[in-house]
């Protein structure tokens, strides 16, 4: 039967986009179907799998490091989500305005999310370094804060606290670039005409600013929640004793006691957070 | 509005300091550590008492073979009279010619090639499958697109144990070339779906009446592809190209899962923590390793940055 | 050259039909303008022919041969796009000789056909340059180039004058048909300007909402329009169209009895005697000063006509005038005085009257 142009085209569509189809089929919809699968199963590091229901998910919900693990992922999220929002935020609104070397600046302040993990993140184990660090020499020998030095990565309890920094640091120049090109294209007028109405900087930023920069402001919010769920290397490279989720996950599943079943289980616990997140996005930000 | 007064360029100045400040120090700590020798590591000014070039000559195999940092500690011990020689040079050993225990010339060139080799497939497979949401009207398509965004956000972390099972059970584990051809894979899916996101977004800002004009013209619509929408599309081409190459270049997680038994072919990322992890104290070589590892990114930085504007369209259509 | 046919096409994108029953047959070597207001479907039109789009029903015949299913690159044909579409990588050279690469020509036709179009259009000093260093009208010589250096049986036009400003559509509008009548190549022209229509076409087809109103040469369309449609779309200034009753002797004009003549033959419409409400339709054109007509000529005359405003127009003047309720705009040359305010006798010959039922046909 001939085919008309139309149908054609159809055909061409489909080919074209089938490799990539099957790509990530094969590689991302099949993996997260196994996992799930791999959840019920107890495997052996000869690679013998055996079937045992739900036992994984019940060891889970009786594992104390596991809510230890989720209340450390919760803090993270919120410490960097706020983190990095806000300071992108005030960083946008600083290089909104005009200044020489505006556009130096700019370059500048982009590096930190450019420059790979793996560079930056023994310089700030270096800052934070005990013997040598310049972070225990201000607080100690300079403002005499302490009178001790401090191996803030050491310790568990201040490890998540410089994780949290070193986040916001990397990726605070995302949200400056998303808020930014939002700011720009606000209209000076409104600005000028709420100047005369008599309103001062403080009253113009929260009755003109915030409320155009508000729906950028919340898909930045919800996609820094899911992007810093997934996060790894930031946080195992600086302070693996730091355990978020994705942490909690590649030690039961590559060291100490190997369990891939139960890093299976987790994984399935935070593919449905994360769905649940993703859906919230799409449906409430983005308006699908 | 208006004019500033002088204590708001003050203030101003300031912010604007404190804020560059915060984001270049962790640089120019790495730049100064990775130029001081040992003694001056402790020492909390910037500057470099005495420059020391040896970290550097010693990853990138350019030095003596004995130029070595042995740490104090270490060297007190030698000092003990009670060690045999076969004993101390043991020791010395281990810290002798480091540019065997980390050939960094090598491991750049592993991180180079699986990078590059995944950022180019990862680009062709999405040429494609952009183009194809993008401007061909078949059935299913907007599912398509809306599943991509979804893929991007799920693909990572969490499959790390479903690809690591995948990889043993296709015997993939076992071997070197095994291993180097799952992570391809691995790093191929994870830059897909944000290049067909991107690449889609810009091929939509392509006139069609372009592909129309070729195609009146006697071109098929695959050569309208590379002949009209390929030229024009080069900046972002490229820009996609960078932003799957330094994902690849950066990665770290599923590297070690992979790599871990095979060290010469560790990727940066892989070999630099090892590196830590085995002589701790040695951090000027750390640090070296580490603006080693920065100075590509940061050149193919500065190239996309200077690409991120401009529409090449420009001129053919009327607007 | 090519010939076209159109057979009882139907186009419908999703649930919307924007063609209905299209019948069009274009001879080889004629120029066919397909005009009418936006949304009417004369693009679609040419795009079905071009290839661009799918015919969901009837034929789309080049040549006596069926071409739905054959997509535009082998269907032989140039396109001179509203928008230009010139390839903004290429400069003017090489956008110009893109089809004929592509068809493998040889190299001394290449540049045989390359010199002829470029010394025809002009564009001898602008080979080198990228679209985005040319002007409108540069650009707009260029697109057309393209189309003319592939020497392919059918060209078609798709509104490639509406972006340029009125003096360059003029210039254009000439270069059009000076290529036609060197080329003769059988040219389909979409607008939505009746100038243009009038001017360029030797058949001019005017379609509304996916039909086909009337074909005909220029002056067939002008003079006996089928409808008040077409009648007021084209010819520039638009016919007045006046409320009017008519009797077997006369039409019965806001009062005034304007006298029929024996226009009409015993088998044409009988004339109730009741009178039948029509609209009458006089081109502006058509009046006279009654001081300045020669009392023997069979005119009818509209008397006491109100003059609203006065319009000058360099060479004449357009009168607005008002008749009881109505309005009706006349030109009148410049040897009229009459003011604004004042009472004016307008003249004209009843035989150029158009007659319409109170929406269709004419029946003069």
């Amino acid at each position: 039967m001939p085919i008309s142009i139309e149908q054609k085209e159809a055909r061409l569509g489909w080919k074209l986009v089938a490799p990539s189809l099957g790509v990530i089929g094969l590689l991302i919809i099949y993996p997260i179907l196994y996992n799930l699968y791999l959840s019920f199963f107890d495997i052996k590091l000869t690679g013998e799998k055996f079937f045992i229901g739900l036992a994984n998910y019940e060891k889970l919900l009786e594992d104390t490091a596991f809510y230890g693990s989720v209340l450390t992922t919760i803090i993270f999220l919120i410490g960097t989500v706020v983190g990095s929002t806000v300071v992108g935020l005030f960083v946008a609104l600083l290089m909104n305005l005009q200044f020489p070397f505006r556009n130096v600046a700019r370059t500048i302040i982009l590096l930190p999310y450019f420059a790979p993990v793996i560079s930056v993140v023994f310089g700030w184990q270096f800052i934070f370094d005990p013997v040598n660090g310049i972070y225990n020499h201000i607080i100690v020998e300079v403002l005499h804060l302490t009178d001790q030095r401090h191996n803030l990565i050491g310790d568990p309890n201040t490890a998540l606290l410089v994780v949290i920094l070193f986040d916001i640091w990397k990726h605070f120049p995302i949200s400056y670039l998303l808020i930014i090109s939002k700011l720009q294209s606000i209209n000076r007028d409104q600005y000028e005409a709420a100047a005369i109405d008599g309103c001062g900087p403080v009253v113009r930023f929260f009755h003109v600013t915030l409320p155009e920069i508000y729906f950028v402001l919340g898909t930045l919010v919800i996609l820094r929640l899911i992007w810093n769920l997934n996060k790894f290397e930031e946080i195992f490279l600086l302070a693996p004793n730091v355990k978020t989720l994705p942490i909690f996950t590649y030690y039961a599943a590559f060291t100490g006691i190997i369990d891939q079943g139960f890093a299976a289980t987790v994984s399935v616990v935070q593919f449905l957070v994360l769905s649940f997140l993703i859906y919230f996005y799409v449906k409430k930000v983005l308006r699908w | 509005m208006g004019k500033r007064s002088f204590l708001q360029n003050i203030l101003l100045a300031l912010a604007v300091g404190i804020v560059l400040f915060f984001c270049l120090f962790p640089f120019v700590q790495i730049l100064s550590t990775s130029l001081k020798h040992q003694f001056d590591w402790g020492n909390p000014s910037l500057i470099p008492i005495k420059i020391n070039l040896n970290a550097y000559r010693e990853l990138l195999g350019l030095g003596k073979k004995d130029d070595v940092a042995i740490p104090d500690s270490i060297k007190r011990l030698l000092d003990n009279p009670l060690l045999t020689e076969e004993k101390k040079n043991e020791i010395i050993s281990k810290y002798k010619s480091t540019s065997d225990v980390f050939p960094f010339p090598r491991y750049f060139l592993n991180t180079f090639l699986l990078s590059a080799s995944a950022a180019s497939i990862s680009l062709i497979l999405a040429v494609f499958g952009a183009y194809s949401f993008s401007r061909l009207r078949f059935k299913g398509r907007s599912t398509i697109q809306r599943s991509i965004l979804f893929v991007y956000m799920v693909g990572g972390v969490m499959l790390m144990v479903p690809l690591y099972q995948m990889s043993v059970k296709a015997g993939l584990a076992k071997t070197v070339w095994g291993s180097l051809l799952s992570l391809l894979l691995i790093y191929i899916i994870q830059t897909l779906p944000v290049s067909l996101y991107m690449l889609g977004n810009y091929f939509r800002t392509i006139p069609y009446s372009l592909e129309e004009a070729a195609a009146t013209d006697g071109c098929s619509r695959i050569q309208a592809i590379f002949i009209i929408i390929l030229p024009l599309s080069i900046p972002m081409l490229i820009t996609v190209f960078i932003y799957c190459f330094i994902i690849a270049w950066n990665e770290f997680l599923f590297a070690s899962v992979f790599l871990k038994q095979f060290h010469d072919f560790h990727t940066l990322p892989l070999a630099l923590q090892s590196l830590f992890v085995s002589k701790n104290a040695i951090w000027d070589r750390i640090m070296s390793a580490s603006m080693l590892t920065l100075i590509p990114v940061i050149f193919c930085f500065m190239f996309v940055m200077r690409n991120l504007t401009g529409g090449l369209a420009e001129g053919g259509v009327k607007e | 050259m090519a010939s076209v046919e159109l057979r009882n096409i139907n186009k419908s994108f999703g649930s919307e039909q924007v063609l209905h029953d299209i019948n069009l047959e274009v001879k080889e070597e004629e120029f066919v303008v397909l005009v009418g207001p936006s949304g009417c479907g004369k693009s679609t039109t040419l795009r079905l022919i071009a290839g661009l789009e799918d015919v969901t029903k009837g034929e789309v015949i080049i040549n006596n041969e069926v071409v739905n299913l054959i997509e535009p690159q082998h269907r032989n044909i140039a396109m001179v796009f509203q928008n230009y579409a010139l390839y903004p990588h290429k400069n003017v050279r090489e956008n110009i000789i893109f089809g004929l690469k592509r068809a493998k020509a040889p190299k001394d036709l290449i540049n045989r056909r390359l010199e002829r179009v470029s010394k025809m259009l002009e564009l001898q000093d602008l080979l080198e340059r990228k679209p985005a260093q040319l002007s409108g009208g540069q650009r707009q010589r260029v697109a057309m180039g393209r189309a003319i250096a592939r020497d392919a049986d059918l060209f078609l036009f798709d509104e490639p004058l509406s972006n340029l400003d009125a003096k360059l559509r003029h210039q254009m509008r000439t270069e059009i048909r000076r290529i036609h009548r060197e080329y003769k190549t059988t040219s389909i022209y979409v607008t939505h300007d009746q100038v243009e229509a009038m001017t360029l076409g030797d058949r001019v087809v005017v379609m509304r909402d996916g039909h086909i109103e009337q074909q005909g040469s220029p002056m067939e369309i002008y003079l006996k329009p089928n409808n008040i449609f077409i009648a007021t779309f084209i010819g520039a200034p638009s016919m007045n169209i006046l409320d009017a009753t008519i009797f077997p002797e006369f039409v019965d004009l806001e009062g005034q009895k304007l006298i029929l003549k024996n226009m009409f033959s015993e088998d044409s419409i009988s004339l109730p005697k009741e009178g039948k409400k029509i609209k009458l339709g006089l081109r502006p054109d058509f009046f006279l000063d009654e001081n300045f007509v020669s009392k023997d000529a069979s005119l009818t005359t509209i008397r006491n006509a109100h003059i609203d405003i006065i319009e000058p127009l360099g060479f004449d003047k357009e009168f607005h005038v008002q008749v009881g309720s109505q309005t009706l705009k006349a030109r009148l040359d410049l040897r009229t005085t009459a003011k604004e305010g004042e009472k004016i006798n307008l003249c004209f010959d009843m035989e150029r009257a158009h007659f319409f039922d109170v929406e269709t046909e004419k029946s003069l």
